[in-house]
């Protein structure tokens, strides 16, 4: 199944179940969403429900909180994470503080979905990757789906949940496909551990989880030892339990992030994990970033910019071999 | 003219599009910009006009097909009954776009490593708090280069663990490559392990010394099963070397190998090699000499014996000799015999068979001499000679050293 169909089918589901589910975005209805994930329910639930806006950001996230203050559950796409800048204001300043301000009296059911990351020569306006900006304002849970099984399961907890969430999609994942079941366990508030191993734990999240699988067993046949791989999964709050219980056990890790480097939430991450497990490293943690820089429309200098599976790999290999493996 | 239509990138991300309905079907006219197609991309379904006024005279993608950005999907042509030109035909084929195909390329090369200037004390914290476990000071070690720096968890690991044998004893372990750790759990009541524990270990679980084969000898093996493949078949037989002059001055090998060398050479078909297509018949006798150059066996070559004295091939087996304790062979020296001699008459060994190196037509095992007779097995190649063939031969060889002309003549 698509990563956008494992969306779609989250919506639809939702939407069929309970009917103060809506979907409110630019293009979202008539068009189908600009990556096809609201596709089919324009057709199916009407115009009241699945409801083309302006191109207003700020105020799709604004109509978006009246609405769930209202008794909805909205679901606004944002048509990349790039565009919800427009929208701070309204992320940062309402849908954030509602809950907390009314000592929690007042609900907030509702999600801002919205995709980033590089594509493909789409410029460095839209290329970006914002999860720090998210993640850094308490009273708001930020998701990450990186494959369909936490598309759909995280997508649907995301609208049954009373807390405004930030549900973050990879712009290049939408049309990969990915293995897909309705039944398999998958709780969005915990970090999935993707492959067990003994000396080495790698954390990222979106699509680098992906990245780091296509070079885990070449990493682990050059440096002779078996690396587990963890999709961090929820951003705010992060699941520290599962990230340092990893690293208590494999006393090293690396966390693969697409974001700049500086400031980039790999940071939040490794000093989360650091304080915790401090006295049982055997050597010092590696983040493997993208660049300082904001994204280059060439190709080449655009893959110069992020992490790759090739950078990966010997990035790792390289620090694996000057810090003991 | 036939014109190509290919599957258009619709959006920046489009790798694959779908054909959803052909709106013109083979041999339709189609104008300039009107719709033929109706594709669907990554992110919606559209209309694709044509580029071109014409017939479409070939539709190559079916509906429901999805084809990557830039393969063919049609054909347009100016007249109707226009053929397709080669070059359309053999891009029928999907291309995949260069970028999505390309296999994942991973550095061959070894990746630098930086070597880092560290203070002694210098150790990963999950170390210092095993060594303090242990009261052992990773200061002190690293002064001593008892332990690297930085130091990891497990330098410390294994120093404690080599710290319950005696020096002798973990150099033996590593001889049989054993992990001291496990050993170490074996006599975990002793305060130091001695070699004579270790040995002992080694003797009771049976555990095999594993030695490295050398390139040479694997080469050898490889030769070995390569001449297993050779059918072939022996023949026993008695050399008289009566007639051989005793006070000479040439060994009795000078004397067999010219000889024998003379043999060949009137008999072409130990001159010969085969591929089993062809047979390949050289001009001049030359018969290689098994040697033992400590412990590996190597066949140097001596080259056309028709043409050398007694004289000669003694200087050269010499030479042989000079560099099988050298042990410097080029790879001249090892190249184009025909025929094999192998001699173990001097270990006391009466009779005893030997196999055909790879490119031989036989070989000749050559026993001790016993009142003038040695005992010779000959094998040869089954398929470059047969059994009469190889007795001819050997008839040829026996007639040669009852002839005290031939044997006069030699000797110059």
């Amino acid at each position: 199944m698509l990563y956008r169909e494992a969306l779609n089918l989250a919506l639809d589901e939702m939407m069929e179940k309970d009917e103060t589910v809506v979907v409110l975005g630019e293009d979202v209805g008539f068009y189908g969403g600009n990556y096809r994930v609201t596709e089919g329910l324009y057709a199916k639930y009407g115009e009241r429900r699945v409801i083309d806006t302006p191109i207003a950001e700020n105020s799709i996230v604004g109509t978006a909180i009246g609405m769930a203050l209202g008794g909805l559950r909205p679901v606004a796409e944002i048509m990349t994470a790039n565009f919800a800048m427009l929208a701070m204001d309204q992320i940062v300043n309402s849908m954030s503080k509602l809950r907390y301000m009314s000592g929690g009296k007042l609900l907030l059911p509702m999600v801002v979905r919205m995709p980033q990351g590089v594509v493909k020569q789409l410029a460095s306006q839209h290329s970006q990757s914002l999860e720090s900006m998210f993640a850094c304002v308490p009273g708001i849970r930020v998701f990450t789906a990186s494959d369909c099984i936490t598309a759909y399961h995280g997508l649907k907890t995301a609208i049954m949940l009373d807390d405004p969430v930030i549900f973050l999609e990879h712009t290049l994942l939408y049309f990969e496909k990915f293995e897909f079941s309705k039944d398999s366990f998958y709780n969005p508030f915990k970090a999935r551990v993707l492959k067990e191993g003994k000396d080495l734990t790698i954390f990222s999240y979106l699509k680098m989880v992906h990245d780091v699988m296509k070079v885990v067993t070449q990493i682990e046949n050059t440096l002779n030892i078996s690396v587990e791989v963890i999709d961090v999964g929820p951003l705010n709050p992060l699941d520290l339990e599962t990230l340092t219980n990893s690293v208590k056990k494999t006393k090293r890790f690396v966390i693969v992030e697409e974001n700049p480097k500086h400031g980039g939430f790999g940071a939040t991450i490794l000093s989360a994990v650091l304080e915790e497990t401090f006295y049982n490293l055997d050597a010092p943690p590696l983040r493997i970033a993208g660049e300082d820089t904001p994204i280059p429309y060439n190709r080449k200098l655009e893959l110069l910019a992020i992490p790759t599976p090739e950078k990966i790999y010997s990035k790792i290999v390289k620090w694996g071999k000057e810090n003991g493996l | 003219m036939a014109y190509e239509i290919v599957m258009p990138q619709l959006t920046d991300t489009m790798e694959v599009g779908k054909i959803v309905r052909w709106l013109k079907k083979e041999g339709d006219y189609v104008e300039v910009n009107e719709p033929i197609v109706e594709i669907e991309s990554d992110k919606a379904i559209m209309e694709v006009p044509s580029l071109r006024a014409g017939y479409l005279t070939k539709i190559l993608a079916e509906e429901g097909e999805e084809i990557p950005v830039g393969s063919v999907i049609a054909i347009i042509s100016e007249s109707k009954e226009e053929k397709l030109d080669e070059k359309s035909e053999e891009k029928q084929k999907p291309q995949e776009k260069e970028e999505t195909q390309k296999e994942l390329v991973l550095p061959q090369e070894e990746i630098k490593v930086e070597v880092k200037q560290l203070p002694p004390a210098t150790a990963s914290p999950v170390a210092k708090v095993l060594a303090k476990e242990n009261g052992i000071d990773i200061k002190t070690l690293q002064e001593e280069g008892k332990l690297p720096i930085p130091a990891h968890e497990k330098d410390v690991k294994s120093y404690l663990i080599n710290e319950k044998f005696q020096e002798d004893a973990i150099n033996f372990l590593k001889d049989y490559q054993l992990n001291p750790e496990d050993v170490a759990k074996t006599f975990s009541e002793k305060e130091k392990i001695t070699i004579e524990d270790v040995k002992n270990f080694v003797t009771i679980n049976n555990i095999p010394l594993k030695k490295s084969i050398t390139s040479i000898r694997k080469s050898l093996i490889k030769n070995l099963k390569t001449s297993l493949e050779i059918p072939v078949f022996h023949i026993f037989t008695e050399l008289d070397f009566s007639n051989i002059p005793k006070e000479s001055g040439f060994t009795i090998t000078t004397w067999f190998i010219k000889i024998l060398g003379d043999c060949i050479y009137q008999y072409e078909k130990l001159r010969t090699r085969t591929d089993e297509e062809f047979y390949y018949v050289y001009p001049t006798a030359n018969i290689s000499v098994a040697v033992d150059v400590s412990g590996e066996l190597f066949a140097p070559v001596i080259k056309s014996i028709e043409k050398k004295s007694l004289t000669e091939i003694s200087q050269e087996l010499e030479n042989i000799k000079q560099k099988a304790k050298e042990g410097r062979f080029s790879r001249e020296d090892l190249e184009g015999a025909t025929f094999s001699v192998s001699n173990l008459g001097m270990y006391n060994v009466t009779m005893f068979d030997a196999i055909i190196p790879p490119n031989c037509a036989g070989i000749v095992a050559v026993g001790k001499i016993v009142n003038n007779v040695a005992k010779l097995t000959f094998s040869f190649d089954h398929r470059i000679l047969n059994g009469r063939e190889g007795a001819e031969f050997i008839n040829l060889l026996q007639s040669k050293f009852k002839d005290s002309d031939y044997i006069k003549s030699l000797m110059g």
